[in-house]
């Protein structure tokens, strides 16, 4: 898994490529932990794979954001990954956009 | 078909051993979505029989049996703990549930298996996959 860190239009973009699983999500957090805006993004769109332990990591920085009184959205997931926050029915609890450029003017 | 895999309880193990499976299951010509779908349900059992069964000591293996026909795929999952009861654990699609940390692995394979049952003593998962119902890629 590869996560690039952006700035975007006063967002912090994560940009995740690869499988977010037990061995990766780690990363993930980390990348996380270093940033302190209020607005975030994290871009799913070349996710090809995410476990449970992945869905926890964005449930906990979903969490975070929160807390600090931010706003967190979800953007560009494939049919597959997004199909796991239905049946978790964390689809109710994110706000998914279609496309990173979506999140960026609704988030 | 059958094939029986004993596997050192260590995470690092759990990507090597489903693409063993996967290698394994390749004459069958899963769907990517049923590639999906099976991958993920083996990976969540093995993680969950190598830190709640065997408290990750690579020594004490896990127990993996692959069974398919056709038309079905069954995967048995079996570790050395004391079992757990599965319905002792919270429903993680409810409404003060959803920000919790743990509980979907479980309710995942609940979902995308067609049949799950454990055995007596609750250390033993048995997974059947129904193949051939999603649409070729």
């Amino acid at each position: 898994m590869e996560v690039k860190a952006l700035e975007e239009n006063g967002f912090s973009v994560f940009q995740v490529t690869g499988e977010i699983n037990i061995s990766t999500s780690p990363e993930l957090r980390k990348a996380f932990e270093k940033q302190s805006s209020k607005k975030v993004v994290v871009d799913l769109e070349k996710v090809t794979y995410i476990d449970s332990s992945g869905l926890a990591t964005l449930v906990e920085m979903l969490k975070k954001t929160k807390a600090q009184g931010g706003s967190l959205g979800l953007a560009g997931m494939t049919d597959k990954v997004k199909s796991l926050f239905e049946i978790t029915k964390l689809d109710k609890l994110f706000s998914i956009y279609s496309s990173r450029a979506q999140a960026l003017t609704q988030v | 078909m059958k094939k029986e895999f004993q596997i050192p309880s260590s995470l690092s193990e759990v990507p090597k051993t489903s693409a063993q499976v996967l290698d394994f299951l390749k004459p069958l010509k899963l769907t990517e979505g049923e590639i999906f779908d099976v991958r993920l349900c083996l990976e969540e059992s093995l993680i969950n029989s190598m830190k709640y069964g065997n408290a990750l000591k690579p020594e004490i293996p896990v127990r993996l049996i692959l069974e398919y026909t056709d038309t079905e795929l069954k995967m048995t999952v079996e570790d050395h703990g004391e079992g757990f009861d599965t319905r002792k654990i919270a429903d993680c699609t409810k409404e003060e549930n959803l920000l919790k940390q743990s509980g979907r692995g479980i309710y995942l394979i609940r979902q995308l298996m067609d049949k799950i049952s454990y055995n007596a003593k609750g250390n033993c998962l048995s997974m059947v996959k129904y193949l051939g119902k999603q649409a070729k890629a």
